[in-house]
């Protein structure tokens, strides 16, 4: 015994088991290139999460969720959407750069239930790169029925995967279970012309990154496709 | 060294294969009288050419054939031997082109060969009569006048044309029938037997190296009904697990009218799928696996419900329809956005399906004011109209004004007034 304990003075490849540090697998991201966002996610998205983006109509909450998707499907990256409310725009999301030849869309006309069985299955399933459950638009009483037990089921379904789950909603619902959680908020809109002819150039949001070791307001401008 | 039959009497022609494969599984049947096979092989079984071709008389006598036996060095000596000099000729090899010497020019020409007929008419004005006139021509000679066809037909005829035998493959069938001692109703039993039939067709399929793009059932109902239908994969399968599963998910959906006395399942075998796997390629979801996942979504919401969109070539608001994901092998590199830049936010729009209908209150033709479900605001500032339309001629023709209206709820929203009916709606929103 006292050979042992010398042994474990002495050499410093010995260690004691209390000193053996659990090996944590190092977490990945997915490179997100906007200006403004990428100030705010420095790695990029990480991979294996829930990440929330949440805002009110017009925050450009569903204009920074589909740039995700962008990036994602220009990378050759198989994603989904799980739309809720039935409030999807193809020709919005092509223009923004969404290749749809790689994108599977479930409409589920209002029906939670659907979308979070669907939500369940697409992430069982494997092999996405994003999967985005949009949740916008739908009554708040059918949201607070959905159980806290299945935001514990997808963290456990994505984690150790490649996949991110983007939950797009107007306020947070998957509380804990998410990694990250963006808030969006419109400053303003911006038109060109004078009165009465005028044309929408963009929209001001301020963007707020919760759930982060440094929190400060980045201010992002969305432009109108041309 | 290869041995051909030929019979000219159309009774023995089916036996003609069956004698043929009693020698050597591989055989050529050069056309409905004549087959071809190696008899190599038969050497170490039998012995000298000289026995196997008296074995062959021996089988051919007993099954009362009348055949003509030749064995030569190449197939097509053989052939033309067979089909010109009655009884077994036996050729040793170097004297092909002895043996074919006598016979007439035609015999070349009724051979199967990828010559134009009307170069007979040229050897004969020629001169030529036979196969050793051709064959005394030099190469040289007949290439510059004749060509590659004529080049081709003096080895024919010196039997020098050396090349493997062209093997047909046997077809296989992909269907199989089940008939059942009792009527079925329950869907448990009845995949038991589905999965055994899968596993049977998927086996035929793997030993040909091939995969299913479809999969038809039949089922033989009572009463002498029926009920059928096709199950078309995204990419071609190879598992029967998955098939089953497929077959499952749309049973549970559609189930047949009534008990089922007897089923029919057929598959459609096509070039199974080939994916090189790239280290620096994204991961994308397995074939089979997403199959079986989109199935059981659709199931859920509906068919038209879950897929790919694909847009229409139309200025038709939301012109739109759904399809399935193309699963392609590689991933293309030309994959960058095409219209916004990588690092540019574009302002989408969300729609209400369907659009919402609204009042609106007009001042000096601009919307002041918007009431809809779920949307009500004074208009902060309005930009429009736009007038659309289109597609006059059909059912979808539209024409409308639209108007992007910022309410002073905060939101910004695309609303539109119907030209016919004058009504509006909210379109959609900017977010």
């Amino acid at each position: 015994m006292a050979n042992i304990a010398g042994a474990l003075c002495s050499d410093e490849r010995w260690k004691r088991a209390s000193e053996l540090h659990v090996l944590h697998e190092e977490q990945k991201f997915s490179p997100l290139e906007a200006s403004g966002i990428n100030k705010l996610f420095l790695n990029g998205l990480p991979r294996g999460a829930i990440t929330e983006i949440n805002g009110r109509r017009s925050s450009g909450r569903t204009s920074v969720c589909l740039h995700i998707l962008a990036q994602a499907t220009a990378r050759g990256e198989v994603c989904a959407i799980i739309d809720l409310c039935d409030s999807f725009h193809p020709v919005s999301a092509a223009a923004a750069g969404v290749r749809l030849d790689r994108l599977i869309w479930v409409r589920c006309h209002g029906n939670a239930e659907h979308a979070i069985r669907s939500a369940d299955l697409l992430l069982h399933a494997g092999g996405f790169g994003v999967v985005l459950l949009d949740l916008c638009e739908a009554n708040p009483r059918v949201l607070n029925r959905i159980p806290l037990s299945y935001w514990y089921r997808f963290r456990r379904a994505v984690e150790h995967t490649p996949a991110i789950l983007l939950l797009c909603a107007e306020s947070p619902q998957a509380k804990s279970c998410s990694s990250h959680q963006l808030q969006l908020k419109r400053n303003a809109f911006h038109w060109s012309g004078k009165p009465p002819f005028l044309v929408l150039r963009g929209l001001q949001v301020q963007a707020l990154l919760r759930k982060a070791r440094l929190v400060c307001p980045e201010s992002l401008f969305i432009r109108t496709a041309a | 060294m290869y041995a051909c039959i030929h019979s000219a009497v159309p009774l023995f022609r089916q036996s003609l294969l069956e004698l043929a494969r009693g020698f050597s599984p591989e055989v050529e049947q050069a056309d409905a009288s004549t087959v071809v096979f190696s008899i190599d092989p038969l050497r170490k079984l039998i012995g000298s050419p000289y026995q196997i071709a008296s074995e062959i008389c021996r089988y051919g006598h007993e099954r009362k054939m009348q055949a003509s036996l030749a064995i030569a060095s190449n197939p097509d000596a053989a052939i033309l031997l067979a089909r010109n000099c009655i009884g077994v000729t036996l050729v040793t090899p170097g004297e092909e082109q002895l043996k074919l010497a006598p016979l007439p020019l035609t015999a070349l020409f009724t051979h199967d060969i990828p010559v134009d007929g009307a170069l007979l008419e040229v050897l004969h004005r020629w001169g030529l009569k036979t196969c050793e006139d051709l064959a005394a021509l030099s190469e040289r000679g007949v290439a510059e006048r004749l060509g590659q066809a004529g080049v081709y037909l003096r080895t024919l005829a010196r039997g020098a044309i050396h090349r493997p035998l062209r093997v047909a493959a046997p077809v296989t069938n992909y269907e199989e029938r089940l008939e059942l001692e009792h009527p079925l109703q329950l869907l448990e039993p009845l995949l038991f037997l589905l999965g055994r039939v899968l596993s049977e067709l998927c086996g035929r399929l793997r030993s040909q190296s091939r995969a299913a793009r479809m999969v038809a059932a039949r089922f033989e109902l009572e009463e002498k009904k029926e009920y059928s239908f096709e199950l078309e994969f995204a990419v071609p399968l190879e598992e029967s697990r998955t098939m089953l599963k497929l077959l499952q998910l749309h049973l549970e959906r559609h189930p047949p009218e009534g008990p089922i006395l007897a089923f029919t399942l057929r598959m459609e075998a096509v070039e199974p799928r080939r994916v090189q796997a790239g280290i620096f390629l994204p991961p994308t979801p397995p074939a089979d696996k997403l199959q079986v996942t989109l199935e059981r979504i659709a199931g859920m919401v509906g068919k038209e419900n879950a897929g790919t969109p694909r847009l229409l070539n139309t200025h038709r608001p939301d012109a739109f329809e759904m399809t399935t994901l193309p699963l392609t092998d590689a991933v293309q590199s030309d994959m960058q956005p095409q219209v916004a830049g990588p690092g540019m936010l574009r302002l989408v729009m969300r729609l209400f399906r369907p659009a919402l209908h609204a009042r609106v209150h007009v001042v000096e033709y601009a919307p002041k004011d918007v009431l809809a479900s779920g949307v009500r605001g004074n208009v902060v500032r309005s930009a429009g109209p736009w007038k659309t339309s289109g597609e006059w001629w059909a059912a979808t023709a539209w024409s409308r004004e639209e108007w992007d209206v910022a309410l002073d709820d905060g939101a910004l929203y695309r609303i539109y007034q119907e030209s016919k009916s004058r009504e509006w709606y909210v379109y959609g929103v900017y977010d």
